[in-house]
Order: structure tokens, then C-alpha cells, then sequence
């Protein structure tokens, strides 16, 4: 029997991932494997564009190169995109008229940045002015950083994760930044208020200024006739400047659409695949169609999508068991969310709710203003349901493990905020120092303040270190730790 | 008299003295107990100065221990062992090896060892099962050591020497990590080098899901999740990269395969590393930060990450963080493994290990057969293949096997071995089981015949420490009337199979020579060490080529053991445990030691003082979980796996996590922790995972017996 034609729609994280699992599983024993990307690069880690941004080469956040993909005997097809699939016939018609057949699909298209409808935004053609970006591929950042110049002004729309992030990275650079942010607080999708104004006193001490609760309104280009008194429409030239919905108009060099993203499913529709938000699977990560499934952000799972990486790596690891038959039951249940950001210089951990949901949960919350730490912890009957560290998350890995198995909380919640403060049972001086004459910590500290002042003396008195000699070294430490205080010199005979 | 110890890979440095008949002020010790000789550690050995163990102190109690069988025994008509004289007893064994052989064949044959034995006897045990016995299936019980640890180096280094610097460099170094090792506990001298380190100012690191003793010194304890540390390992490089800390010269000059791991790490996910190992990112970035920070740093590895069904990749994956920082090599660093039995070294270099011939051969190298086979004088045509791993050559016993006779050479395999209820019943449906030992224990009680050995002190022959220290462990006094050495037994049974020519001398010091000779080229050369020369040297370090060589105390200072010199970067993917819990078993079990015991305790549970101080096993349980149980200090807890279930006493204590249970694995019986372990292996090493598996656990009312 011949190999089967497996194609993968997207060449983003989940496919990366999704290719990771195939491969462990010896998928390409089976499948002849060929994925799709859009993008000219090969597979890269999307969490760290913001390096990218920052200047470094696009080579250092790729993941999966050409070569990587030869040595596997998997096809990359890099720059096409595919329009649909005809999933009667079992082909996958591309951007450049091609036609492939396939006998297991799948979508793994992601989310695309949301373009609020802004006056300006775009220009004659729909596309983006001149000066306007969104933050989602490496070419996006590779255009922010040609046109970005030190001394220059950037507007950045949205203060959540991507915004901020943008941001910080636009401020190391060189530029004046402002963020404009719809709702009260930064963040406002992962923090709660609390936690959401510490994050804005720390992006303003990295010396980018934060407006909250407003938007953009109008976006104007520069033009031959600068006079915005004379002629207030936009134009079609570089960003010139904004208008917000308070009425202010702030110069500004560039401006960054960071509203979120939305689940990608164009091709899904084309294809005529059942989409709601995003494309509907089941827990096998199968659409309603046979033989294509979907992953990632652009699948819809019970009625949910996701924007963060955590879910498709437990979705790739199912269709991967599914696909290969290496577990033909593996199913996907839903993830549960656990979310790690260092974001503008601040360490925050989010998981589960962000606030009590039911009258009986039990919230603790530990404010250090002068610090700009923030803890909370939500308890539903003695399990923990949701968390939120902000500037101190030592405890954080601790606190999801519990999260994740539901396991009880202890008695005190203070505890586990402490993961590393241990009381142990058994008293220091109880320990056993000697134990082939089993001589306590308590017996040698008895002998040291009895006059003991060697470890031979202690030997003497208590039999500790005559055996087979391994606590020596521990006797010489209790002696410093105990011994009373020489007298001066000058008394000793 | 000086002499080594009996136990593990320390091999202290002993001073036996003939004891006077009635010394003073032992009160201490039941006077029976040790009757004959007194045992101080040696001031003068550089490894262990002038420090022991309890167990090594205790070790002459088993010289003439009211246990210890000096008579051959044989399993009479009732099924009881009676006593039976030598010719008797080995005449059985070669008729029935020969009967067996006649009718199933040489693969029905099979040997096992341990690294207990000394060079000599694993090199001429790995002889007589290729040439005596005529079969491929021999291994040892090394392979529930250090197999994993040895995979890993010879893949990075292509040499494998447990530590490629001597112990006293650990006091040199500025930060030290224990990863998975607990050497207060199971190596007590050991600890005075990382006194002396921290008295130096340099810094300690410890990684271990408990909070031991060795973790109560440290400046840093790591407690991960059971079965994280090759996702922490890896966590851990990419953090090197990630925060550009990698040793750019040193890689570029000294390793290959940096792009490759570099792209693989990069998919790395610092919060989901964070929330499977349980490791806070913040502790993680603390750990590669002293380690890059240090002009001098070592990272050691234990059982811990070892025994894992993924031991090799997780030792591959230290090295790769040692190698990024560019450590190896260099004074006073690098990775190294703390090797557990005290000839668990050598006795991996000279072919009681299913795949390799003496020298670190490979069996299935052409040219390592015909060079092997030149010097025992035979056909290379004439030497088996490749044989079975442990587990599996154990696994294989009986008639569904295929393997009916099992020759056990200073190894408790019926204790010792995961799923132990499985490997009784295998033991159990041989055709012939012959154990060799001084004692009998819970795989003898499976033996057909028992062949009694002399011990420690009473015959002269070599380790391999830890360090790849040669040593000479001496001969303090004759074995009893009655007894005899492993390798006489070896050499009066080849005798009865017909190869006798094969094997002309049972003297250590003549077999020596001959093991010298045949790994003269080798990776692991020991042409140019003699007795002499390591009474003179206190010990001599392999490879050792020629007679004028010192030996080699530090490796890898110029160039690695690869062709071209190079070390090599690995990509190694995590992946789960064989076993993680679930609703049905829901909590972790790991394994481990006391200070009083010794691996299967076979040893250990003769002496007084031993059982004395630890006279059971005890699971180790968190207050919170303990609480949720309802079990109590004292108490008693039953835990189960899906392969058996043991009744513990209960020792509730804050220093394990709170999803973990742990027991010592040094009983055998109803006791056994190797009841409840999972027998899933190393893809590579055939390493048994012995420290993560899942469990579930409930109180036992106060009265209910085991």
C-alpha cells in the first residue's frame, strides 16, 4: 500500500507542532506530508516576533528552515496560499491555479489581526495607509522597522498582550510611544483592575505614555496640502497624524493596529466547512467533512477558540495520536488556561478566572503597592479556579500544577504562595548527626555547651563522628555554630 | 591492612585491623555481630579521606555472619536448598547447562552480573557466557545503574567515563549541581568535597523532587515534578540561548550540532516548561545564571534523571547545557555522572553487557570480534551476537522466553528489577537457577542450586571507581573452608562444559593481565595498569595505555573522543513518562535510598546495626496529601499501581512534593518497592523506569496487616 497524501493548510505554530508530533510518531512512515505556508520563511515561533522587531534577523525565530523539512522528506510549499479545498474530489486548489490532491487535510490557518473600521486607517484599494501596520508576521515587523526611526512618534492601538509588547519594543528603539487603549485598564482581556493599573505604572516608568478609555478615531495622512484647518480629510500619504475620540490630535509617525485577532477561516469557508467563530471540530479534532480536520486558533473546539499557543500544542499532540494511529482514541477535551507574560520589564501569571464567579468562592488577595506586586488567589470549595500574579510569581508554577489537577488547596492559601518555605516536623536538634552512634543534633550541642571544644572532645563525650568518621565535617559546623565566644587573647593562660 | 569497601562506587579506602578479643567500648555494636575484624576508613586514600559510610564501617559483619552459607546447596526432592558437596553442586549445574544446550539450544542459556564484581570477574564472566556457555544473553545489573548516563556520554563525547575528572575537583569548581543525586544519603564521604566547595564560597545546586539531605545544604533546591527533568534540562538550554548567555567560542570551536538544537529549542514554551516540571521560571533563570555566571561549573547527574524511560535524552540534554556554557573540558567542570555500584564502571567496560566486549568493544564491530577473538583464541565466527538488555533477558525467562537456565552472579534481580512480582514469577519457571552469592536472598529462593563465594575481604581484585580510578581492593584474609571465588566457579564450570582450555587460571592477578591484553586499543585501555602499579599511584586512571603511562585523571582538556574531536549537541524532544497519573491512579511513586541500605539491601539486611537504625521501608508522604489520605505518621498506607500494591509504614514529612509518594527499593517481598515500578525501558540504554510511575494510595485502619 502506498503512502497517503497528507496536507497541511498554514505553516504557523500548530503546524509546527502538529509536524513535531507527526514525526515522533513516525508519520512519515505513512503519510507523504506537504504543508502550505503563505509566508516566504519557514516555520517560526510567532511569540517572539517582538525580537524580530527589535532588530535581531528573521533567521533566529525560525524554527523549522528548508532544511529541517528535506532531511524529514516534507514538503514546504512557502508563499502559496491555498483558496480551497474541494473536498469531494479531495484537491487543494492554490493561489497560483495549482490543484493537488490530498486524501487527509488539514487547516491550520490561525487568526488574523482585527482592523477596526478607523477613518484613515486604510487607503484607496482597502490597504493599509502608508505608516499604519499590524503585528502578526515577520514582514509586518520587518516594515515597522523600516519605517520606524529613532526620535520618531508611535501610536500604538490596543493595551493588551500584542500592543504592549509592540510598544516596549518600538520604546527600546528609540521612539516616543503612546498607547491607546479602548477600555479602563491595560490588559483587560488577563487583568483585573488592580493588577491592570500596576502594569500601566510600569510601562509609564519605561517611558511610554498609556491613555485609557479611549480610541482612535481618524487616522490623517500628510499630503500636498498639509493645512489640516483648510482640509480636514484624510489623505493618502504617510501617517501624519491621529484623531481621538475625545476630539485630541496627537502627531504621529506611525501607528500600530494591535485590537486582537480573530480566527482565520477563509479557506474553511471556501471550502464549505462548517464555521460558527471559528471552524467547528470535534474532540478528535475532525470537521463535519470527512477527512479534514483542523487545529489551532482557527478551530472552534465545544464552542470555544483560543488565542494562545498552550491549546494547539495539546491539540497537536491528539491529531497527531489520531492521524498516525498511535492513539486512534485520543480525544481533546478543552484546554484549561494558563497564561506567562513578561510583559514591559513585569513577570505576570494568569490562570483560570480572573474574579469570583459564584457567591461561595473565596478570594485572597495580597497588594504590595511600593513593590508593584499583586497576588490573587480565587477558591472554589477548597480547590483553586483562578489566579493572577503580577510582579512576583515565584509561586506560579506551583499554583498552576494545582490549578491544572484540581488538587486540594492547603489549609492555610498562604501556603501556596510559599512554595519554598517548608516547616519540617521534626525539630533542627532532634536530627539524627551521628548515625552510627545515632547522636542527635541536641547531644552534640548538650557536649559543645558542657565545654567541648573539639571534634575529638565531642567524640569523647558522645561517641558522635567515632564511627565511621562522615559527620566530621558536620560536627566542625555545629562547633562554630555553638561554641560560646573565645575569650580575649589576653585571658587565655 | 588496607583495602576497599564492599558497597558503592566510592570504594573508600579501608584500614582492617584483626580485632583483639575483647575491645573496649563498642557497646554500641552487638559484639557477636563483629567478631573479627575492626574497620577504620583510610586517612591516606585521596578519595574518601580519612571518611566512611555506616555501611562501610559496619561491613565486617558479614565475614562471619551466622547467615552466611559456606556449603554448596542444592534444591532437594522437597523443594527445601541441602547442603551438598562442590563436585556435586557443579557437576549438576554443567549437566544441566549441557541437557539444556542439547535440547533448546545456546540462546536458551543466559548469565547475569553485577557491578558488585570486580574488572576480573565481569571480564571473565562475559568469557564464559560467550565461550563456555556459547550464548548471546548476558547483561548485568549495571544496566539499572548507570546505562542511561553511559549512553548519553558516549553519544556527546563518544567516550564513557563516569566522571572524566577525579572527586576532588568538585571542591574546585565555583557551582556545583546535583541533578537527581543525593549523595548525603547514599555517599556520605562525598560530601566533605562539597563541604569544602561551599567553605570555598562556591555555590550548591540541587535538583530532586525531595527535599533530602543533601537538598537541606544546598543554596538552591530545584524540586521538579517526577519525569520533567529532560523538559527542564532542555528548559534550561533554551533559557542559555534565549537570554544569550551560550558560550559562542566554545561552541563554534568544540561542538557540532548547535543550529539544529538551537531552532529545536526555540519552540520551547517558557510557561508551559513552568507548569508541567513545576519549576517556577524564576528559579530556572536563577540555575543558568549561576551556572554561566561561574568561571568554573559541574553538573553531576544521579539516578534520578537516570532511571527514566528517557534517561539517555535526559542525560543528553545535561550535557547539552554544559556544553552551551562551555564547561567541558575546562578545569574543575563539566558534566559527570555519580556512578552507584562500586564496580558499576568497570563493570560496564569488559563485557558483561549484552552488546559490548571487553574494552567498551562493540560485539557487533567486525573488527572489536576478531581483535577479541584473537586474544581468547578462537574463531570470531565463534562468538555470539548481540544478546538481550536486563529487563528483557530477565522478561524472557522460562519456557515463553526461551531462556531456561539463568546463572546470577552477585545481583538480587528479584528485588532489583521494576514489576518485580513479574520477575519472580520468570525466576520461578526456570529450568535451572543457579545463584552465586554469600547469602541467600530473595532470587535464590528461586535457585536450583546455590554456589557459595567468597566476600569482599577475602580475595584480591580491581574496581573501577567513579572517578575511573582503577583501584585494588585487597585480600584482608582467606575465605572460609567451603567457599569459593566467583572466578574459580567460573573456571571448574567451563572445565565441565568442555572449555577448559578456554579458561587456564582463576588467579586475579593472571586474568587481570589477560583483561589488560584485551583492551589494549580500546576506548576503555587498561594494557598499561598492574597491581603494582596501582599500589604505588593509590589507584590508576583509564585509558592507560602502556606501563610507563600514568593514566588519565582528567578527560577531554584537548579534544573529545570523536573522530573529529568534537563534542556533540543533541536535539532531544521531550516526551511523557511511560506512566503519568491519571483519575484512576492519580498520584507519582519514585524510588530511592537510605544511608543504612544498599540497592537490594541483600547485604545490608544482614547487619545489625543497619536494620537497626532503618529496620523497614517507609513511604514518604506530604502533610497535605498525608492529611486528604487520612494517613498518619506511623500509620499505615496502602499504595497501589496497576501492577501490585505494597502495605508501608507511614513517614510523613514536608520535604516531598505534595503529589508524590516515595519508598526505598532495598526489601524484597511484601516490602518490595519494585512491586509497584513500571518495567518500561530506555529506547537506548534499556534503562527500567524506576522513578516515575503512577499510584494511588489509601489508609489502612490501624491493626490491618500487610
Amino acid at each position: 500500500m502506498g503512502k497517503r497524501r497528507l496536507v497541511i493548510v498554514g505553516n504557523g505554530m500548530a503546524t509546527c507542532r502538529l509536524l513535531d508530533e507527526l514525526v515522533a510518531r513516525g508519520a512519515t512512515a505513512r503519510y507523504d506530508i506537504t504543508v502550505y505556508g503563505e509566508e516566504p520563511s519557514g516555520t517560526y515561533n510567532r511569540i517572539l516576533l517582538s525580537r524580530v522587531l527589535a532588530g535581531e534577523a528573521p533567521d533566529v525565530i525560525v524554527t523549522k528552515d528548508a532544511a529541517w523539512f528535506a532531511e524529514r522528506g516534507i514538503t514546504l510549499c512557502s508563499g502559496v496560499a491555498v483558496t480551497r479545498l474541494d473536498t469531494t474530489r479531495k484537491v487543494v486548489e492554490t493561489s497560483d491555479g495549482g490543484a493537488h490532491r490530498y486524501d487527509t487535510a488539514v487547516i491550520a490557518t490561525g487568526s488574523q489581526p482585527l482592523v477596526p473600521a478607523i477613518e484613515g486607517a486604510t487607503v484607496a484599494g482597502g490597504a493599509l495607509r502608508r505608516g499604519v501596520f499590524v503585528y502578526r508576521t515577520i514582514a509586518d515587523c520587518l516594515a515597522m522597522r523600516e519605517h520606524a526611526r529613532p526620535g520618531s512618534s508611535a501610536i500604538v492601538l490596543g493595551g493588551g498582550l500584542l500592543g504592549l509588547e509592540a510598544a516596549k519594543a518600538l520604546s527600546d528603539g528609540g521612539l516616543h510611544v503612546t498607547v491607546v487603549h479602548a477600555s479602563a485598564t491595560l490588559m483587560n482581556a488577563q487583568l483585573d483592575p488592580m493588577a491592570g493599573e500596576m502594569l500601566a505604572r510600569q510601562v509609564e516608568g519605561f517611558g511610554m505614555f498609556v491613555k485609557l478609555g479611549c480610541t482612535i478615531e481618524s487616522i490623517h495622512g500628510d499630503g500636498p496640502d498639509n493645512d489640516v484647518a483648510l482640509d480636514p480629510a484624510p489623505r493618502d500619504g504617510a501617517v501624519e497624524s491621529v484623531t481621538l475620540d475625545d476630539g485630541k490630535r496627537l502627531p504621529a509617525d506611525m501607528v500600530v493596529l494591535a485590537c486582537g485577532v480573530r480566527p482565520r477561516v477563509d479557506v474553511a469557508k471556501a471550502s464549505g466547512l462548517p464555521v460558527n467563530k471559528g471552524i467547528i471540530v470535534n474532540d478528535a479534532l475532525a470537521t463535519e467533512v470527512p477527512g479534514v480536520y483542523a487545529l489551532g486558533e482557527c478551530a472552534e473546539h465545544r464552542g470555544r477558540t483560543y488565542g494562545i499557543v498552550a491549546p494547539a500544542w495539546e491539540q497537536a499532540a491528539v491529531l497527531a495520536d489520531v492521524l498516525t494511529g498511535a492513539g486512534p482514541q485520543a480525544r481533546y477535551k478543552g484546554s484549561k488556561l494558563y497564561v506567562r507574560l513578561k510583559v514591559a520589564g513585569v513577570d505576570v501569571a494568569t490562570m483560570g478566572t480572573m474574579d469570583p464567579e459564584l457567591e461561595t468562592d473565596d478570594v485572597l488577595e495580597i497588594v504590595e503597592q511600593r513593590r508593584n506586586a499583586y497576588r490573587k488567589l480565587i477558591m472554589r470549595e477548597g480547590r483553586l479556579v483562578g489566579a493572577m500574579l503580577v510582579g512576583n510569581t515565584a509561586a506560579a508554577a506551583s499554583l498552576v500544577q494545582l490549578f491544572d489537577r484540581g488538587d486540594a488547596m492547603p489549609a492555610d492559601p498562604l501556603e501556596a504562595l510559599c512554595p519554598t518555605m517548608v516547616a519540617g516536623p521534626v525539630a533542627a536538634d532532634e536530627r539524627v548527626v551521628c548515625n552510627c552512634n545515632k547522636v542527635t543534633e541536641a547531644g552534640v550541642c548538650a557536649a559543645i555547651d558542657s565545654g567541648c571544644a573539639s571534634v575529638e572532645a565531642i567524640g569523647g563525650a558522645t561517641r558522635a563522628g567515632t564511627g565511621c568518621g562522615s559527620c566530621k565535617n558536620e560536627l566542625t559546623r555545629l562547633l562554630k555554630r555553638h561554641a560560646p565566644p573565645r575569650p580575649p587573647l589576653a585571658a587565655v593562660g | 591492612m588496607k583495602t576497599h569497601c564492599p558497597y558503592c562506587a566510592f570504594q573508600c579506602g579501608m584500614r582492617v585491623t584483626a580485632r583483639a578479643p575483647e575491645a573496649p567500648g563498642d557497646a554500641a555494636f552487638d559484639p557477636k555481630a563483629q567478631p573479627a575484624f575492626d574497620v577504620r576508613a583510610d586517612e591516606d586514600f585521596p578519595v574518601n579521606r580519612g571518611q566512611m559510610c555506616i555501611k562501610g564501617f559496619t561491613s565486617a559483619q558479614l565475614l562471619d555472619h551466622d547467615a552466611r552459607v559456606t556449603t554448596p546447596r542444592l534444591r532437594g526432592r522437597t523443594g527445601q536448598l541441602v547442603e551438598a558437596s562442590w563436585d556435586a553442586a557443579l557437576d549438576f549445574v554443567a549437566e544441566r547447562v549441557l541437557a539444556i544446550r542439547a535440547r533448546h539450544g545456546a540462546d536458551a542459556l543466559a548469565a547475569f552480573g553485577s557491578g558488585a564484581l570486580t574488572n576480573e570477574k565481569a571480564y571473565l564472566l562475559g568469557k564464559f557466557a560467550r565461550l563456555a556457555l556459547g550464548t548471546p544473553n548476558i547483561d548485568y545489573n549495571g544496566r539499572y545503574c548507570m546505562s542511561s548516563a553511559a549512553a548519553g556520554q558516549n553519544k556527546a563525547f563518544g567516550l564513557d567515563r563516569g566522571m572524566p575528572f577525579p572527586v576532588e575537583d568538585l571542591a574546585r569548581t565555583d557551582v556545583l549541581v546535583l541533578w537527581g543525586a543525593n549523595p548525603a544519603d547514599t555517599m556520605p564521604p562525598m560530601m566533605q568535597w562539597v563541604d569544602q566547595l561551599r567553605e570555598r564560597g562556591g555555590k550548591l545546586v540541587v535538583v530532586d523532587p525531595r527535599r533530602t539531605e543533601t537538598a537541606r545544604v544546598a543554596d538552591l533546591h530545584v524540586q521538579p515534578t517526577p519525569g520533567t527533568d529532560l523538559m527542564l534540562a532542555n528548559g534550561l538550554c533554551a533559557l542559555a540561548i534565549s537570554e544569550g548567555r551560550v558560550d559562542d567560542a566554545y561552541v563554534a570551536a568544540r561542538t557540532t550540532g548547535f543550529e539544529a538544537l538551537r531552532r529545536h529549542l526555540l519552540g520551547t514554551h517558557g510557561a508551559h516548561v513552568e507548569r508541567q516540571t513545576g519549576v517556577s521560571l524564576d528559579q530556572q533563570l536563577t540555575v543558568v545564571r549561576m551556572l554561566a555566571d561561574a568561571e568554573r561549573a559541574m553538573i553531576l547527574s544521579g539516578r534520578g534523571p537516570e532511571q527514566q524511560s528517557k534517561g539517555s535524552d535526559t542525560v543528553l540534554a545535561l550535557i547539552n547545557l554544559a556544553l552551551l556554557l562551555g564547561k567541558v573540558g575546562k578545569p574543575a567542570s563539566g558534566y559527570g555522572c555519580i556512578t552507584g555500584q562500586g564496580n558499576g564502571q568497570g563493570g560496564r567496560e569488559h563485557g558483561q553487557k549484552a552488546d559490548q566486549l571487553p574494552g567498551y568493544r562493540l560485539i557487533e564491530n567486525a573488527d572489536d570480534r576478531a581483535t577479541i577473538a584473537r586474544v581468547w583464541g578462537v574463531d570470531p565466527q565463534t562468538l555470539p551476537g548481540k544478546g538481550k538488555s536486563a529487563y528483557e533477558l530477565l522478561d524472557a525467562l522460562g519456557p515463553e522466553g526461551g531462556v531456561r537456565a539463568l546463572l546470577v552472579f552477585g545481583s538480587n534481580v528479584a528485588v532489583a528489577s521494576p514489576n518485580a512480582r513479574n520477575i519472580e514469577r520468570k525466576l520461578a519457571a526456570l529450568d535451572l537457577c543457579v545463584v552465586s552469592d554469600a547469602f541467600e536472598n530473595e532470587t535464590s529462593a528461586h535457585a536450583h542450586a546455590f554456589l557459595p563465594i567468597a566476600q569482599w575481604g577475602e580475595e584480591t581484585g580491581t574496581m573501577t571507581n567513579l572517578e575511573g580510578r582503577v583501584i585494588l581492593r585487597e585480600r584482608v584474609r582467606p575465605a572460609p573452608a567451603g567457599a569459593r571465588t566467583d572466578l574459580e566457579i567460573l573456571c571448574a564450570l567451563a572445565a565441565r562444559l568442555g572449555a577448559g582450555a578456554l579458561f587456564p587460571s582463576s588467579e586475579p592477578e593472571v586474568v587481570f593481565a589477560e583483561l589488560g591484553a584485551a583492551t589494549a586499543g580500546a576506548r576503555a585501555d587498561y594494557s598499561g595498569i598492574t597491581y603494582d602499579k596501582i599500589r604505588r599511584q593509590q589507584g590508576v586512571f583509564w585509558p592507560c595505555p602502556s606501563v610507563d603511562h600514568p593514566g588519565t585523571p582528567r578527560l577531554f582538556s584537548e579534544r573529545f573522543a570523536h573522530a573529529d574531536g568534537k563534542a556533540r549537541l543533541h536535539v532531544v524532544r521531550d516526551r511523557p513518562s511511560a506512566e503519568t497519573p491519571d483519575e484512576e491512579y492519580p498520584l507519582y511513586f519514585t524510588t530511592g535510598r537510605y544511608r543504612e541500605h544498599y540497592n537490594s539491601g541483600a547485604q545490608t539486611r544482614q547487619v545489625r546495626a543497619l536494620v537497626d537504625a532503618k529496620p523497614e521501608p517507609r513511604v514518604q508522604i506530604h502533610p497535605r496529601l498525608a492529611a486528604t489520605l487520612g494517613a498518619e505518621d506511623g500509620g499505615r498506607l496502602m499504595v497501589e499501581s496497576r501492577r501490585g500494591s505494597v502495605a508501608f509504614n507511614v513517614a510523613v514529612s514536608p520535604d516531598i512534593r505534595a503529589d508524590t509518594l516515595f519508598a526505598p527499593f532495598h526489601w524484597g517481598g511484601k516490602q518490595a518497592a519494585n512491586i509497584l515500578t513500571v518495567p518500561a525501558l530506555d529506547p537506548v540504554s534499556r534503562m527500567p523506569e524506576f522513578k516515575v510511575c503512577a499510584v494511588r494510595a489509601r489508609a489502612l485502619p490501624l491493626g490491618v496487616a500487610a
